[in-house]
């Protein structure tokens, strides 16, 4: 019984893990969408603030996690895997927050005429990082079927590519008007943007990998 | 006390048994360290000493009566010649079966002597044909059912982890029993009423306990290198192999034929490899391990006759 509840704690906060996960990037998608209906960067910083909170409490989850993890209660196969896609999945959250932070501090207004396309890349940066989620809770739910929506990571990865390669051109060819140092700035936002996407495919391929290597 | 001196050879080869064999149970559940070496050795030299008393008599009747005579230098020469071609094969790195080891030199000794039980041996070596294909047969099915049953059933990679890796320490455990079952003939089967005062179930424990001090003295580095052989197991096709291995050895121990589980831990893999394409399976163990099959009771008896036509 011991053991069977030391499981359930796991996968319940595992659980817990992944909604922080998602209510940072939910409150990173509402900030950046924000911003560009309207540059205030006093309601900026108060997204920040959400976006820090949830991703601190995400941290501080995934320690305890990995406590649980070492109390020898896991099998060491199970354990390497899970602190692996942790550890992966650990990194959407922190490019958000480092979104939001370069905007803050970097003072980067987003031009309207980008605008549609940065609030396109999010959304489809947003829609890739729910696929991952949903494909790791699987994991605790009917792992042979989480990497169902492991392909829709994929898909949205390369649409998130193609909106990124987009703006680049759009800054640097479409908009003469603009500061060369804003355009290296907007590039690199554009840049930090689109890695939430390769974040989540990279978390999406080890899913792939713990999957396969229990493929029977 | 001079009587029991051919028992030593007995109890060199059940310890032997016990340190090549101990890794064919446990060695993947030890190698990936969901159980301690110290934990797995206690299990298995429990379960191995269980199913030697329970139910290694019918393995030691069948070489009471292959074995010839009973005069104790007989004894002592068909034991050391075993304990010889044992030692030997595994300086030269090639895998060895002690069943074939002990009854090629009963053989040696029965075709020096003229009194060969053909009958006997036709049936053992039909035995040891039968392990490998019998595992392969085995396997192939538990591979398929199980797998199934993984595939179909919506579980948490935790669950299935945990049945796997719980699954191998209880199937380990069970192989050991019918490891110590049929095997123990090997060690002690030929002495069954030729030492007086020596009942068989004094035999069956005194190899037993050799064939567990075997397993806790000098199996552990065979353990932890356990998935270099023939193709590399996961969890899941460890538990298939072991559980097919055991099946296999157990059903020879009730028939009374000492086989070997090196044997059905190879054909259960390749069973495995049959479901999982065959292309996993390396070819160069198995060449190895074929030489080493044929190898050891031809030089067996050709030691063991030698030994007769020197000494008697």
């Amino acid at each position: 019984m011991f053991f069977i509840s030391k499981q359930k704690q796991i996968e319940l906060e595992l659980s817990r893990y992944y909604e922080k996960v998602n209510a940072c990037l939910t409150a990173f998608h509402d900030g950046i969408r924000q911003y560009c209906q309207k540059p205030d960067q006093d309601r900026l910083r108060e997204n920040f603030q959400a976006v820090h909170k949830h991703e601190s409490r995400a941290d501080d989850l995934r320690r305890e996690i990995e406590v649980i993890m070492y109390s020898k209660s896991v099998f060491p196969e199970s354990r390497g895997d899970i602190l692996s896609l942790l550890e992966a999945v650990d990194k959407v959250p922190n490019t958000t927050e480092w979104v939001m932070n370069m905007i803050l501090t970097h003072n980067i207004i987003i031009p309207e005429t980008l605008s549609s396309d940065i609030l396109e890349l999010v959304e489809v940066c947003y829609l890739c990082v729910r696929a991952l989620l949903d494909s790791a809770e699987k994991l605790f739910t009917d792992f042979t079927n989480a990497t169902v929506a492991i392909g829709r990571v994929d898909e949205l990865e390369t649409e998130a590519d193609h909106l990124e390669f987009r703006l680049y051109e759009q800054i640097f060819k479409k908009e003469p008007s603009l500061d060369p140092m804003h355009k290296i700035l907007l590039r690199e936002l554009v840049r930090n943007i689109a890695a939430i996407s390769d974040r989540a495919e990279n978390a999406g391929d080890l899913i792939r990998i713990i999957v396969a290597k229990r493929k029977t | 006390m001079i009587q029991l001196a051919p028992l030593s050879g007995g109890i060199f080869l059940g310890w032997s048994l016990g340190a090549n064999n101990g890794a064919n149970v446990f060695g993947t559940a030890v190698a990936s360290r969901i159980v301690s070496f110290q934990r797995a050795a206690l299990l298995c030299g429990a379960a191995i000493i269980l199913g030697a008393l329970l139910q290694g008599q019918a393995g030691i009747d069948t070489y009471s009566r292959l074995f010839p005579g009973d005069s104790m230098k007989l004894l002592l020469i068909t034991s050391a010649v075993a304990a010889i071609t044992m030692t030997g094969m595994t300086l030269l790195h090639l895998p060895v079966s002690t069943s074939q080891a002990i009854v090629g030199a009963i053989c040696g000794i029965g075709l020096a002597t003229e009194s060969m039980q053909w009958h006997l041996l036709t049936r053992i070596v039909i035995c040891w044909l039968v392990t490998p294909v019998g595992a392969i047969g085995i396997a192939w099915l538990i591979y398929v059912l199980l797998g199934a049953f993984f595939k179909h059933i919506p579980m948490s990679m935790l669950t299935r982890d945990k049945i796997i890796w719980s699954g191998l320490i209880i199937v380990g455990t069970y192989g050991a029993y019918a490891l110590g079952a049929n095997n123990v003939a090997n060690a002690t089967g030929i002495f069954s009423g030729r030492i007086a005062h020596l009942t068989d179930r004094h035999l069956t424990l005194v190899g037993g306990l050799a064939i567990a001090l075997g397993v806790a003295t000098f199996s552990k580095r065979i353990m932890h290198a356990v998935g270099s052989g023939i193709m590399p197991l996961d969890g899941f096709t460890s538990l298939v192999a072991v559980l097919a291995m055991s099946i296999t050895v157990h059903i020879f121990a009730m028939i009374g034929v000492p086989v070997s589980s090196s044997q059905a831990i190879v054909g259960a893999i390749i069973g495995i490899g049959i479901n999982k394409g065959i292309w996993a399976v390396k070819l160069k163990p198995l060449r190895n391990i074929a030489i080493g099959w044929l190898m050891t009771p031809i030089i067996s008896l050709i030691l063991a006759a030698a030994a007769y036509a020197v000494f008697v």
